[in-house]
């Protein structure tokens, strides 16, 4: 019986595109299938400072139609209430069947997954990181040049966190900062050696985001929308490179079928699910299937077919955020600055754990998120922060992912249920790191406003990982070195189910490394077969 | 479901054309003169006219609504039931479920034409398996119809009669009405029948006056009682044509009408009628006034500026939109001085539900606020001056503000918590 395709691609976020890449060009028949969720509202084109104060009709992308903000409200991450990303965290749990039980499980259907609404954060593991992986590190460091010359990463290669996200030849110049970052990096270039003794270390952001533009991709204008969308393409999602997939006539899309089963029919994989618009049931065959459906998702999907009721750990950062103000900037203007991560730092803490986080420009973000959790009467909150928000930034801290205790288990309805907890260790450490980062700040003048730092709960840092970790000798319910599901051969997970660790660091470009060098595998492996 | 109205243009047609097509369904009009504003499409149809309206394919139902209502362009009661017949023949031959708006005074020897004319058509109906729907004493909306003529009375005489023995009415909204019409076209479960919609508690008539007074005009009257018999008696002496002239058959109609048992239907229709005090608000809701002023004074409190109207619509439409009925009314001084809005803005709360709640609303009246140009200016300073004197300025003043009434509180706190206690459900 001949397959329907050579491979089928289940997800086309980051690490599903980053795995066919090597399939398509390769003259593979390959089918890419998602959830097909498209975005109803387009982003905002003028810069967000203007639109406030001129467009009357800004509470529509703001708040949102029928008031999604609202609906939101008690979301962890400001970018679930924007109306405009809605399209990417609806119907993800519901369509996968996925529940939740005192953690917080997002994913998303969209078309390009959840690289439509991330922070852009990119890093490369490092030697030691690499070499526990269960392949040799060459083969990554390969993957991380090729996927990080196609997506276009800016950030600074002559910095003191150059070598902590690896150095990258193929690197734009850093989007530019704003008053108060500069302000950080400037003094903080005076006392470095003292703070590197003290284990912190700050640097211009790693990010996937263009300050040069790539084909149809502009560069970064610096206008605050970053939260609520990039009109512009200067952001990366997935659904940028499918134009470039698509020019291939043996690649095939299928939006709108959400897969939910695998079955193995002679030896060939039937890949069964649901389309979106009608319900109907369809399958389809292919000698292989490349998992990339997020880690919940592909999680399900695998212990299901596998039938493995055993609950399965989890990895997942914790998560923290916290509000700096800078005193010599009192009464800065606002101006047009660019919204996610400027400088990031890496901190370290007891135990040989390192914590990893960015700051932000607070223009981009409504005050609502802020007022809410000022300590004062809502009109007087509003003047205060009006007064002072100008001269902070908002940062956030991870803490590596083995301290979540999080784990995942199919139910005998076929759903999957993901709880967790924080390790007792976490509070300590988050305890630890507020101080370190406070001393540090405020040695370059800088204070983390009383009362501001606030640990988030658990799953809310969307890093979910290592369900199905790689190993070199897996047992049921892990992969191969190349991500192959042991037990079924030619199933390979490519997304965050597949990583054995997770530190602090941003994981997205790890794992389209791993994708890329992943799928550049199955090629090998196919053309070897000959089948 | 494509919906063909008969006498669409009229007082509970409109509203019934207009929600209908609320509800996604395909409304159509028909009636003897186009409308004013063409919202659905629209076809002829007089009562006059025996060869009437062609059911174009596609159409689901028909609901006439079409009668002689005007005393003075007198229809005979024959052409009026064979129009209706005809128009049941076509519906029958053309599988359209037909659903006829009659009339609580409906009988075989209802004192006016008008009851008999609906009973005549009730019976056609009836026998060709179609459902019969007797509102009660239709009000609310524009001012027209009958309900229109009573408050114009209500409003033009100070003085108003109190018949005695009260004759009772059952009260219905207009929109409740029509709600309840699109569910009897909906559903596919009803057996075919008479259908009384109205309130289950009748209520005499001069109290129903009375509450026009008050609710829909803002006004009081004085009431002057007046027996029936001596009424019934003046009208005997008038004229056919005194009497169509002043409107006195439907007195008539009003002391001879039987009470309908409308709980059943309601409970198996589903629909809950909403209060007579809340329907005659001109906004049709007191809930939704109470909510614009909940609005402003939120809003103003945040903003420390009067908010505009699309800012005050867009809050009611976020609570309406998402809040589960949940018993929340501030007391009228926070309305009517937003400031003191600071003493209940804490977060310990005796009831910790109310609590939320108001945070829910105070977070709301904050997106709204700030989602706007106004909102550029409060939250952001644009086009204020800004430098590190504005700013401090700014944080000095809000602490300071902030500091007075946590002062304020403290000394009012027990004031307020009898206030909390005794207002049940709200503050």
């Amino acid at each position: 019986m001949t397959a329907n395709f050579d491979v089928i691609v289940v997800g086309s976020g980051p690490s599903g595109v980053s795995a066919a890449y090597p399939l398509v060009e390769g003259g593979l028949r390959v089918l890419m299938v998602d959830g097909g969720m498209q975005p109803s509202l387009l982003p905002p084109t003028v810069d967000f400072l203007s639109t406030r104060a001129h467009d009357a009709e800004q509470w529509k992308w703001m708040v949102g139609k029928n008031f999604h903000a609202l609906g939101m409200r008690d979301a962890v991450s400001p970018k679930l209430r924007a109306p405009s990303m809605a399209y990417v965290f609806d119907g993800f749990s519901c369509d996968n069947r996925i529940d939740e039980d005192g953690f917080i499980a997002i994913g998303s259907l969209a078309k390009g997954g959840l690289s439509n609404a991330w922070g852009c954060g990119v890093a490369q593991l490092s030697e030691d990181q690499l070499a526990d992986l269960p392949f040799p590190v060459a083969e990554m460091r390969a993957s991380y040049a090729r996927v990080s010359r196609r997506i276009g990463i800016s950030g600074s290669n002559d910095d003191d966190m150059a070598d902590y996200f690896g150095r990258d030849e193929f690197l734009q110049s850093p989007i530019p900062m704003d008053k108060p970052h500069t302000h950080l990096l400037h003094q903080y270039e005076k006392r470095r050696v003292k703070l590197h003794a003290h284990g912190f270390k700050l640097g211009r952001s790693r990010l996937a985001v263009l300050s040069t533009g790539i084909s149809d991709r502009k560069a970064c204008n610096l206008s605050s929308n970053c939260l609520f969308g990039c009109s512009r393409g200067s952001l990366y999602s997935a659904v940028y490179e499918l134009p470039s997939l698509r020019k291939h006539e043996n690649f095939t899309e299928l939006s709108g079928f959400i897969v939910d089963d695998l079955n193995r029919d002679n030896n060939l994989w039937m890949v069964s699910g649901k389309t979106v618009a009608s319900g109907e049931r369809i399958s389809f065959s292919a000698s292989r299937v490349v998992l990339a459906a997020g880690t919940l998702a592909t999680t399900r999907i695998v212990l299901n077919a596998l039938n493995h009721c055993h609950s399965v750990p989890m990895l997942s950062s914790p998560s923290a955020a916290f509000l700096l103000w800078l005193p010599g900037l009192l009464g800065t203007q606002r101006l047009p600055s660019f919204g996610l991560g400027q400088l990031s730092f890496a901190l370290s803490l007891r135990d040989n754990i390192s914590a990893f986080g960015s700051t932000f420009s607070t223009t981009g973000i409504l005050m609502s998120e802020f007022a809410r959790h000022i300590p004062m009467s809502r009109r007087y909150g509003v003047d205060l922060l009006k007064g002072l928000l100008s001269s902070c930034v908002v940062g956030n801290l991870f803490l590596p992912g083995q301290l979540t205790e999080a784990r995942v288990r199919l139910n005998s309805d076929g759903s999957l249920t993901v709880s967790g907890a924080y390790s007792d260790s976490v509070v300590p450490l988050m305890d630890e790191a507020r101080k370190k980062l406070s001393k540090a700040y405020w040695s370059i003048g800088a204070l983390i406003l009383p009362g501001s730092f606030t640990i988030g709960l658990p799953g809310g840092d969307i890093h979910y990982a290592g369900t199905l970790p790689m190993r070199c000798e897996p047992v049921l319910g892990e992969t191969s070195s190349f991500g192959e599901v042991k037990g079924m051969d030619g199933v390979y997970v490519v997304d965050g189910a597949c990583l054995p660790a997770l530190s602090a660091k941003s994981h997205t470009l790890t794992l389209m490394a791993n994708a890329d060098r992943i799928g550049r595998a199955i090629l090998i492996n196919i053309r070897g077969s000959g089948s | 479901m494509k919906i063909v109205v008969t006498g669409s243009n009229g007082y509970i047609g409109t509203r019934l054309v207009r929600l209908g097509s609320r509800f996604g369904h395909s409304m159509v009009g028909a009636s003897r003169m186009p409308p004013s504003s063409l919202s659905v499409p629209w076809i002829k149809f007089d009562l006059c006219e025996p060869d009437c309206l062609q059911l174009t394919s596609g159409v689901d139902i028909l609901v006439h609504l079409a009668a002689n209502t005007l005393p003075e362009a007198r229809i005979d009661e024959a052409i009026e039931v064979a129009t209706a017949k005809k128009l049941i023949g076509a519906a029958l031959a053309s599988k359209v479920k037909f659903i006829f708006v009659s009339s609580q005074t409906a009988r075989q020897d209802a004192p006016t034409s008008y009851g008999r004319i609906k009973w005549c058509i009730e019976q056609e109906v009836l026998a060709a398996g179609g459902w019969v729907v007797r509102p009660g004493q239709v009000y609310g909306g524009e001012l027209r119809g009958l309900y229109g003529q009573l408050v114009k009375i209500v409003k033009k005489s100070p003085l108003l009669p109190k018949f005695l023995p009260l004759p009772v009415v059952q009260t219905i909204h207009v929109d409740d009405l029509a709600e309840g019409l699109l569910r009897i076209a909906v559903r596919r479960d009803l057996k075919s029948g008479v259908y009384c919609l109205g309130s289950s508690t009748p209520i005499p008539f001069s109290t129903f006056l009375a509450e026009i007074a008050k609710s829909r005009l803002r006004c009081r009257r004085a009431f002057v009682p007046l027996p029936i018999g001596l009424v019934n008696l003046f009208i005997a002496q008038l004229s056919e044509t005194w009497r169509s002239r002043l409107g006195l058959d439907r007195l008539r109609s009003l002391f001879d009408l039987p009470v309908m048992n409308t709980e059943a239907d309601l409970d198996q229709l589903g629909l809950s009628l909403r209060p007579l005090t809340s329907g005659l608000h001109p906004s049709g809701d007191g809930r939704r006034r109470q909510l614009l002023r909940e609005a402003n004074a939120l809003i103003t409190y945040v903003l420390k500026e009067r908010p505009s109207n699309s800012m005050l619509r867009r809050y009611v439409r976020a609570v309406e939109g998402s809040r589960v009925e949940r018993e929340f009314r501030l007391l009228g001084i926070f309305l009517s001085y937003p400031i003191l809005l600071s003493l209940l803005d804490k977060k310990s709360w005796p009831d910790p539900a109310l609590g939320s709640e108001f945070f829910w609303r105070m977070d709301a009246a904050t997106l709204m606020s700030e989602s706007t140009p106004e909102g550029a200016v409060r939250f952001l300073g644009y086009g204020q001056s800004h430098g590190p004197l504005t700013s401090t300025l700014s944080i000095v003043n809000a602490i300071a503000g902030d500091a007075l009434w946590r002062l304020v509180r403290i000394f009012v706190a027990p004031i307020l918590r009898y206030s909390f206690a005794k207002v049940k459900g709200g503050i």
